[in-house]
């Protein structure tokens, strides 16, 4: 950062600057109210919007009260926040099993919008939204979107598909309800992406990540000048951002980028969102969500500020009111305020799921585990993939990483040394010894959507 | 004098050698010498060509991992224990030849430890070094007329 460089959000690197100089007063934030409260406001938001939640649930879903009558708890039964652990927990299954409707708290002609999350073995899951549901999620999108440095009358591109997946229109409404001007460009054409960059003046692109990647790379080939670009902000969602890859995005791109969590089942996008003074973490929208962090095994909450399985129950959601859904992704929740000024919890970024671990030798291996090594190693990129094998009853561990091009040189004792050296790296962190290959350059695929980085070749 | 050699790092798998000769012919690029060795899982191919400067430029384009090595070209005379006489005087002054590979019939190349110190050693030696500038005039000579020699 050039001692010279502005520290006006509206500028390229201004949001960055600002925020690398502490200067956090520069940023905006949408609702400070609620944002900055004193945590003992936060709550007593949560514990009355908690009570109605139950009430309604108990009321209008069949579900939920033949589920709290069998436990033995009544609506009233709630009178602190910790007395969320009396309710049933929401797995997905139940989403599925109650399909299409049956969670539905309200007449369909209350409904303005039904999404569904893909589902990967049979039905799908629908959700759906009244007036004040997309009130709720947009505003949580606008939230998330300032503390990136997006401000009402920034240009934004949409990468995401839409259709019936919450991404594109989730952070669409709430970038308009910010006062930003939407260009609906949809997945797919990344030559035709670049010109309308440039033709519309566009600030904010709204991405996978590993689809920014490649919209960078496209335009590095295209002779783009992404220096000179307008675009100054990305909005990342749809998969997880490893670290690594964010930060060469920023690089090569010159643009400043966060991502945001959530899930269809709970909402959709915006449930939480990064800030610029803790870049691995999110602030939760505490007022929408009451969190909760458990073992996954025991389904018991772990201590404060250790990683567990994330659940959340949305406050005031009308069109289903969820209770105590299990995310299954692992994270660790922090309540002290943040540097940005805001008091609003924030999770760790969501790195693994609970059902993504591996277990190789009877040791537990998490992706995201081998991503953090190789961020850690200059030679070779953030891009990776797994592949777990069996050979005679013993597993395997192969771990193919990317060469960088300036990290060659004409030797095969030093590729040699060096594919040691990452083996070794990932050993250390791991406790299980990899075979590591090394890729050339642009070897490994840049997956559109969901980024593939495990393929599990065990017998099941 | 040495000469520009191009490595490039490649995945063994088919077609990896004929993508970067494609990028080359696209270039320009005359190939006078290549060796192609691997560890069964990804390989090193080795190229000397006319223009090693447009030919590195073309594989960068290309996001290709490869750089470029000083190699001494040699030109032996095609008579029994000529090879030996060369690596001899190397290996008397303990300079390795970490590889080696034939070019056009009796033009070889050589990469060593320490190329410029083999170079001075075999230009006080009855054999003739071969320039990147002789290369490039091979080239231009084969254009206008049959075989160089
Ligand atoms: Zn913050």
């Amino acid at each position: 950062m050039s001692a010279s460089a502005t520290m006006d959000v509206r500028e390229k690197g201004g949001a960055l600057a600002a925020a690398a100089a502490g200067r956090f007063d520069l940023l905006p934030v949408y609702k400070p109210e609620i944002e900055r409260a004193p945590r003992e406001q936060i709550e007593a938001v949560q514990l009355a919007k908690l009570k109605e939640t139950v009430a309604y649930a108990y009321e209008r879903v069949p579900y939920y009260r033949t589920k709290m009558d069998e436990m033995g708890v009544a609506p009233a039964d709630i009178q602190t926040l910790a007395d969320v652990r009396r309710l049933p927990f929401t797995d997905k299954a139940v989403l599925r099993d109650t399909f299409p409707f049956g969670l539905f708290a309200v007449p369909l002609d209350e409904i303005r919008e039904l999404h569904s999350s893909s589902g990967t073995t049979g039905k799908p899951v629908v959700v759906g939204y009244t007036d004040d549901d997309m009130a709720m999620w947009s505003e949580c999108i606008a939230r998330l979107v300032q503390m990136a440095g997006v401000v009402p009358g920034d240009v934004a591109q949409m990468a995401f598909g839409y259709g019936m997946f919450t991404g594109g229109f989730g952070l669409h409404y709430g970038l308009q309800r910010l006062g930003c001007a939407m260009i609906p460009a949809g997945a797919g054409n990344t030559e035709r992406h670049i010109q309308m960059i440039e033709d519309y003046g566009t600030t904010v692109l709204v991405a996978t990540p590993s689809y920014a990647m490649h919209i960078c790379e496209v335009g590095e080939k295209m002779g783009y000048d992404w220096e000179a670009s307008p675009l100054r902000v990305g909005l990342f969602g749809g998969e997880p951002c490893p670290p690594g890859l964010k930060a060469e995005i920023e690089r090569r791109m010159h643009i400043v980028c966060t991502d945001n969590y959530g899930l269809t089942e709970v909402m959709g996008p915006g449930v939480s969102g990064e800030c610029l003074a803790e870049r691995y973490q999110q602030h939760i929208a505490e007022d929408h969500f009451l969190w909760e962090v458990i073992d996954p095994e025991t389904g018991e909450p772990v201590g404060e500020g250790e990683m567990g399985e994330l659940v959340l129950t949305p406050l005031g959601k009308q069109g289903i009111p969820v209770l105590r859904y299990r995310t299954h992704d692992l994270t660790a929740v922090h309540t002290e305020p943040c540097a940005c000024g805001r008091t609003l919890a924030r999770m760790d970024k969501v790195r693994s799921r609970s059902d993504d671990m591996l277990i190789i030798r009877g040791t537990n291996v998490f992706p995201s585990q081998v991503e953090d090594v190789l961020t850690g190693i200059e030679e070779v990129t953030p891009h990776y993939h797994i592949i777990v094998e069996t050979k005679d009853g013993m597993d395997f561990l192969i771990v193919e990483t990317e060469l960088r091009p300036e990290a060659f040189s004409d030797s095969f004792e030093t590729m040699d040394a060096l594919r040691r050296k990452i083996a070794e790296k990932l050993k250390a962190t791991l406790l299980v010894a990899p075979t590591v290959r090394l890729v050339e350059p642009g070897g490994i695929e840049r997956a559109i959507g969901k980024a593939k980085h495990v393929d599990d070749r065990r017998a099941k | 004098m040495t000469v520009s050699q191009i490595s490039v790092f490649a995945n063994s798998r088919p077609g990896h050698l004929s993508r970067v000769l494609d990028r080359f012919e696209e270039a320009g690029v005359s190939v006078r010498g290549f060796s192609a060795s691997d560890t069964g899982e990804y390989g090193i191919l080795r190229f000397v060509v006319d223009r090693p400067e447009e030919a590195l430029e073309a594989l960068r384009e290309d996001g290709c991992a490869c750089t470029v090595t000083p190699v001494l070209c040699l030109k032996l005379v095609d008579e029994p224990g000529e090879l030996a006489r060369v690596m001899g005087v190397l290996a008397r002054c303990g300079i390795n030849v970490v590889y080696s590979y034939s070019m056009i019939s009796t033009y070889i190349v050589l990469s060593t430890t320490d190329p410029d110190r083999a170079r001075a050693l075999l230009a006080s030696e009855p054999v003739e070094l071969i320039t990147q500038e002789d290369i490039a005039r091979f080239s231009a000579a084969r254009q206008g007329k049959g075989i160089e020699r």
